[in-house]
């Protein structure tokens, strides 16, 4: 499964350096991508290596990075909340997010703000509503994860509360570009972007997957990893605070995609079993190479004009997950 | 020597004493039950033992050790636990729900080491679990799951083990099979146990020492032969308990009014 996920990964870069309205073909590509490590020549004109290098890139690059933490944050959140429900959103990462994007996009203060600052108040709105979803659940080391999950769902709705009003008093036009933003996209993706988010996503897409045998020993109740040796208060602040700050991260570059996190680690879970030693690592290649095959039709199938990331990533996963989940209990022959 | 110290120990939750001024003390390599009615305190003082339970008072020691100032690797290599409704996690192998006892040796971030590996092939061995090793646990039948619960707190390797009602669901077979397997334990490592029981005739056929908690306190302390015979067990169930000599076994029969 490890090698059949890495195979998957290495044709949706592919796909996503190829594929594009502009024609270029495969081979000449992936000439050019063995060219950059020092074997062969590049064949592309600069005008091609443009496309390739300053579009199309860091676009793939920042969806592999989107896919691998969302997907890596829900399966570890499934994991510390014991509930298949839960993903990288559970609490108020989205609604945090999407009040300081729109905060950023309707010009609050005339002028005070401007949309440049969307990815810094995304980034900042997420993580101050962790920290309030944490306090406001007794601070997470002391109560349980249910209160945890009932106050993340408080502070969500309170924000989105706060948020509908604030667009409610914007302008068309801003409403349309919140909106925009709410769907999640790719579109603005750039080097620069990608250098921003690289190091919160390899830390704690790296902390995530290291968590794998805590979550598998957690899986027995608290009071039981307890007496087996596990500091389950800790572990559990450990695990919430890289997922979250991950997903912050990930959120204020390419806006709130939806899907990824809580489909991901469920279909992993079908292919590879319930072990979080395994289904982690698997949903971060998995959940990276998703990613770039749903953007990678986001951006062609009503070409030159794109469709939502978080449409795209809904309709592929949804029919996925049907399937394998109907494979796997034998109901399809 | 005691492995076991309870000095004075009360719980309470609000205004309810759940454990009020209980003093025990429970000498190495032997087997010491709990009995006493549903809401004597019974649960509460086993969790206390395993150290998931704060005192309000007084404290704990095992192997002359502060329990509640050790940390959760420490007090997992002291003392291990079989709860009474263990959670027996869908898709996991009997093999690495047993390996789950050496998590407090190895640690989260590290692989079993060969004396882990070891160690959880001789307890499955010796609970003939082996021929389920590499099967999912919820499809084992009641008593081989109590006896994969009993295996993982083995694994622990610790010299203490308390265990929460071990035959809840069980039927009289099973309950015997999983008390002796425990007792050869006891026999061939000196384990020293800690146990509640409801089931007052393999209480005491199996301690060597019963303790009667009621109200959460102590209400009788002493070998199982002498608390069973006592008059104040019928007292404090409040009913008519006979107790019958069967081949030398002391047998506690319910009489019906």
């Amino acid at each position: 499964m490890t090698a059949l996920t890495l195979v998957a990964l290495v044709v949706a870069v592919i796909c996503g350096l190829v594929v594009g309205p502009t024609s270029i073909g495969t081979w000449r590509v992936v000439g050019a991508m063995f060219a950059h490590v020092g074997i062969g020549h590049d064949t592309l004109t600069n005008l091609q290596s443009t496309i390739i290098w300053q579009l199309r890139a860091p676009r793939m690059v920042l969806g592999l990075m989107a896919g691998a933490m969302l997907a890596v944050a829900g399966g570890t959140y499934q994991g510390v909340f014991r509930n298949p429900l839960a993903d990288p959103y559970l609490l108020g990462v989205a609604a945090g997010a999407g009040l300081g994007a729109t905060f950023a996009i309707v010009d609050i203060g005339s002028g005070l703000v401007t949309p440049t600052w969307t990815p810094l108040l995304a980034f900042v709105g997420a993580m101050l509503a962790v920290a309030f979803t944490w306090l406001v659940g007794g601070r997470g080391l002391r109560s349980n994860t249910a209160t945890l999950i009932l106050a993340g769902v408080a502070v969500a709705a309170l924000l989105t509360s706060v948020q509908t009003y604030l667009q409610q008093q914007a302008s068309s036009g801003s409403i349309v570009r919140v909106y925009i933003w709410l769907l999640g996209s790719l579109a603005s993706a750039s080097w620069s972007s990608v250098l921003l988010v690289l190091p919160y996503v390899v830390i704690c897409i790296v902390v995530c997957v290291m968590a794998g045998r805590a979550l598998d020993a957690m899986s027995v109740g608290e009071d039981e990893s307890r007496s087996l040796g596990i500091r389950v208060r800790q572990v559990r602040f450990i695990v919430i605070a890289a997922s979250s700050l991950g997903t912050a991260a990930i959120v204020s570059a390419v806006g709130l995609i939806g899907f990824v996190g809580i489909i991901v680690p469920h279909i992993v879970r079908l292919l590879v079993g319930t072990s979080y030693r395994r289904i982690l690592p698997i949903s971060v290649f998995f959940g990276a190479a998703f990613l770039v095959f749903a953007d990678t039709v986001a951006r062609t199938i009503l070409a030159p004009s794109e469709l939502p990331l978080g449409v795209v990533t809904a309709a592929i996963g949804a029919p996925t997950f049907v399937l394998i989940l109907s494979l796997r209990r034998g109901f399809v022959r | 020597m005691s492995w076991i110290d309870i000095e004075d120990v009360c719980v309470m939750v609000g205004s309810k004493a759940l454990l009020s001024g209980v003093t025990l003390h429970v000498e190495a390599g032997t087997w010491c039950t709990i009995i006493g009615p549903n809401g004597a305190g019974k649960t509460t003082l086993v969790e206390t033992v395993a150290g998931l339970r704060r005192v309000t008072s007084g404290r704990v020691s095992v192997a002359g050790q502060h329990i509640a100032r050790l940390h959760e690797r420490e007090r997992a290599r002291l003392v291990s636990l079989v709860p009474q409704q263990p959670e027996v996690p869908a898709g996991m192998t009997v093999h690495d729900y047993v390996a789950l006892g050496r998590v407090a040796y190895h640690g989260l971030l590290h692989a079993p080491s060969r004396e882990d590996r070891n160690v959880v092939e001789s307890v499955l061995e010796r609970l003939s679990l082996g021929d389920f090793a590499q099967r999912d646990v919820v499809s084992l039948s009641g008593g081989e799951r109590q006896r994969m619960v009993l295996a993982r707190a083995l694994a622990q390797s610790t010299m203490v083990i308390v265990l929460d009602e071990p035959t809840t669901g069980l039927d009289v077979r099973h309950q015997m099979q999983l008390l002796e397997l425990l007792k050869k334990e006891v026999a061939d490592c000196g384990l020293t146990v800690l146990a509640t029981l409801h089931d007052l005739t393999l209480a005491g056929q199996f301690a060597d020492r019963l303790v009667l908690l009621d109200e959460g306190k102590v209400i009788l302390d002493g070998p199982s032969r002498e608390v069973v015979r006592s008059g104040e067990l019928s007292e404090h169930y409040g009913m008519n308990l006979r107790v019958v000599d069967v081949d030398g076994s002391d047998v506690i029969v319910p009489v019906r009014h």
